[in-house]
């Protein structure tokens, strides 16, 4: 187990240092730096004189080739410095640890509901398997998951927000907030959450309950089963007793492989609801040329896959005795 | 594959009693056929194309055929390129008008035009079709008889930008997973056929791509290309689409190269290469089609989720995701947020019930199911 995991983080490491060796050089390629991009945003008409762009350049590390400066990025993030963001004139960290909270929101609500609703359904469709009511649920469901997330985003926003008026448009918290007490805000933040939470959550409840679905079909023609059943024990026990018990596995295994995006948030969802989280950040950094925030986010995008992808595995040993991890 | 049933039906055929064993692919299409919904999608996939084909000749202000000063002519053809359209009617100056100039220069001129008088690229004019009012702008262009699923904001009819839409979604699906298909087929195959250090090499690129997030990648690479077309695009989703690919092909490899029919293979003395594409490579196809059938999918979402975020085709190319950014815009024009968003989702779910129907045709676990 030990050897295998020193292999296992060694081969994370090598393959973390390609990962951000190809993004840095890539963002350092794209046309226009941080600088320009903001001079042209704050006002098209004033031009910095060459001397204060060298200088600028100088201070933000820009005027050395990229692959020079990715030397100088991994030696400060070995010593957990992440630099700072050159348009928001923070350090990356803290602005990561900003952005962190309210994708959490999105994120773990959506998970804790997904689970919360795709276990029971999964369950009832194996347990009503080819009943009519089970295939529409079923039929429904296998639609919801083709269903593209900004177009429910989009369709949500039309008749929830602009014809029905019920629930904010997009933000996270009304103008007012600071003045509101505990609840009153706690209120405002689900109303707000609510649609973006929909549309994180509707697609991952039909991809999670089919899965539970298909790997209880597979489950219920065990030996085991017929066993349970023969000795007379009611098909609600064996249901959730013998067979739910046993699809766990590739449950768990689905955990590990969801962490990055719990973290990482959807771009696309997060900009339609101008929600202030990671996915709005990247995309805001990659159009401003934020170098030190791309690679903060990017590093840590990538440690958490590589970590899910471990925990995973880890998890799968546990889980199923008959799995061994092989120590060569 | 091919060559083997064949002999086999030969021999067959003297021998009544035995019955004939199907090859492989007619036995897959065989258990597809008979999955209703699946089949339907097919269907679907394929009125997609014909609609892409005959986009011209269903929505343009441009006749399919016309007859102009003694000699037919295909003006339609301009909208597949521009060079297609005859460039008399450049000379004779028709500024794409051809309903009037068609009759004020050559009175003996006939012509047939598309099923609907709209351009997917420009707004109609009044009287520009025979004393017909041209199109609404703003909120007033909803759905109507005369622009079906409505009209944008600058009055350019939303179903003739759908349907000369429709290319773009069909081509972004099957140009992006070809490419992605053979990346992924050859590093697949290599890895899983060779194994040992190779394996452990192309593991860790496989590794790499997927977790260089998709959208980084195609932003930075669509900011260095000067002017990004689609087609860089459909590149770009494709050079990074391929991993789930490669992951199953290594493993069908894996699983074929220690079989019996490789073995034999080997000891007549059949080349490496000819072993891995004409041996395995038939017998390993239909499992890999299936993660190709579902990157098609996903390929056209990340495509319209790119036009929608405003990096998509340059914007005289008419495409889904782009009328859904128009729609977003103004959220009052529902009309450009249902149609394309609807369009958008069938196609997305034809694809991956095609894609699992193969997956249950071809997986033998799942015969029975």
């Amino acid at each position: 187990m030990f050897s295998y995991l020193v292999r296992r983080l060694f081969i994370g490491v090598i393959t973390l240092v390609l990962i951000t060796f190809i993004i840095f050089g890539l963002i350092r390629n794209m046309p226009g730096t941080p600088i320009s991009v903001n001079m042209a945003m704050i006002d098209p008409g004033k031009e910095l004189n060459t001397a204060d762009i060298k200088r600028m350049e100088k201070a933000y590390g820009l005027d050395k080739p990229w692959y020079q400066s990715y030397g100088v990025w991994v030696r400060n993030v070995l010593q957990m410095d992440f630099g700072r963001s050159i348009s928001r004139k923070q350090p990356v960290a803290r602005l990561i640890k900003e952005r962190m909270g309210p994708t959490l929101i999105l994120s773990l609500s959506s998970l804790l509901l997904t689970y919360l609703l795709a276990i029971p359904m999964g369950l009832y469709s194996s347990a009503r398997q080819g009943k009519l009511d089970e295939r529409t649920v079923g039929t429904i469901l296998y639609m919801l998951y083709s269903f593209p997330s900004f177009v429910a985003a989009l369709f949500l926003q039309i008749y929830l927000a602009n014809k029905l008026g019920w629930l904010p448009l997009y933000g996270m918290k009304s103008d007012g907030y600071a003045s509101m007490t505990a609840t009153q805000q706690a209120w405002d933040i689900f109303k707000h959450a609510l649609m973006p939470v929909i549309c994180y959550t509707y697609g991952s409840l039909a991809y999670y309950s089919r899965f539970i679905r298909a790997n209880m079909h597979e489950v219920l023609r065990q030996d085991y089963i017929r066993t349970a059943r023969a000795k007379g024990l009611g098909p609600i026990t064996v249901l959730v007793k013998h067979a739910f018990r046993n699809t766990f596995i590739p449950l768990v295994t689905l955990i590990g492989l969801t962490l990055p995006s719990l973290l990482g948030g959807s771009v696309i969802i997060e900009r339609i609801f101008s929600w202030p989280g990671m996915g709005q950040l990247y995309f805001e950094s990659i159009l401003e040329r934020d170098y030190p925030t791309i690679m903060g986010l990017t590093l840590m995008f990538s440690i958490l896959t590589l970590a899910g992808q471990l925990l995973a595995d880890i998890f799968y040993a546990m889980a199923d005795p008959r799995v061994k991890i092989a120590d060569h | 594959m091919q060559e083997q049933s064949e002999e086999k039906s030969e021999s067959t055929s003297q021998q009544k009693s035995v019955k004939k064993s199907p090859n492989f692919w007619a036995e897959t299409w065989q258990r597809f056929k008979g999955r209703k919904m699946a089949m339907l999608a097919l269907i679907y996939i394929g009125f997609l194309g014909f609609v892409a084909v005959f986009a011209p000749a269903i929505a343009g202000t441009k006749p399919v055929i016309c007859k102009y000063k003694g000699h037919i002519y295909f003006p339609a053809l301009g909208y597949f390129r521009r060079q297609w359209e005859n460039p008399i009617f450049q000379k004779d100056k028709f500024r794409n008008r051809y309903p009037e100039n068609l009759e004020k220069k050559d009175a003996d001129s006939w012509a047939i035009w598309p099923l609907v008088y709209q351009d997917p690229y420009r707004r109609v004019y009044d009287d520009e079709w025979k004393g017909l009012p041209g199109n609404p702008t703003q909120e007033t262009g909803s759905p109507s008889l005369r622009n079906w699923f409505g009209t944008d904001q600058r009055g350019v009819d939303v179903f003739a930008q759908m349907v000369h839409g429709t290319t773009i979604a069909l081509l972004v699906g099957f140009v992006s997973m070809g490419i992605a298909g053979v990346i992924g087929i050859i590093v697949g195959a290599l890895a899983g056929f060779y194994g040992k250090w190779i394996d452990m090499g192309l593991s860790r690129l496989i590794e790499v791509v997927m977790c260089i997030p998709t959208l980084i990648l195609i932003l930075a690479i669509i900011a260095i290309i000067d002017s990004p077309t689609i087609w860089h695009m459909m590149a770009i989703i494709g050079c990074t689409g391929w991993t789930g690919i490669a992951r199953l092909a290594r493993a069908e490899f894996m699983k074929l190269r220690e079989s019996d029919f490789v073995l034999a293979a080997k000891t007549t003395g059949i080349g490496q290469f000819r072993i891995i594409f004409r041996y395995i490579l038939p017998n390993s196809l239909a499992p890999v089609l299936v993660p190709i059938t579902f990157g098609i999918a996903a390929a056209i979402l990340i495509e319209s989720g790119l036009s929608f975020l405003g990096f998509g085709a340059p914007p005289p190319n008419p495409s889904w995701g782009t009328l859904l950014n128009l729609g977003r815009q103004n959220l009052q024009m529902w009309w450009l947020i249902f149609f394309p968003g609807m369009a958008i989702f069938l196609a997305v779910l034809a694809y991956n019930l095609i894609g699992e129907g193969l997956q249950e045709a071809s997986d033998p676990r799942l015969r029975d199911a």
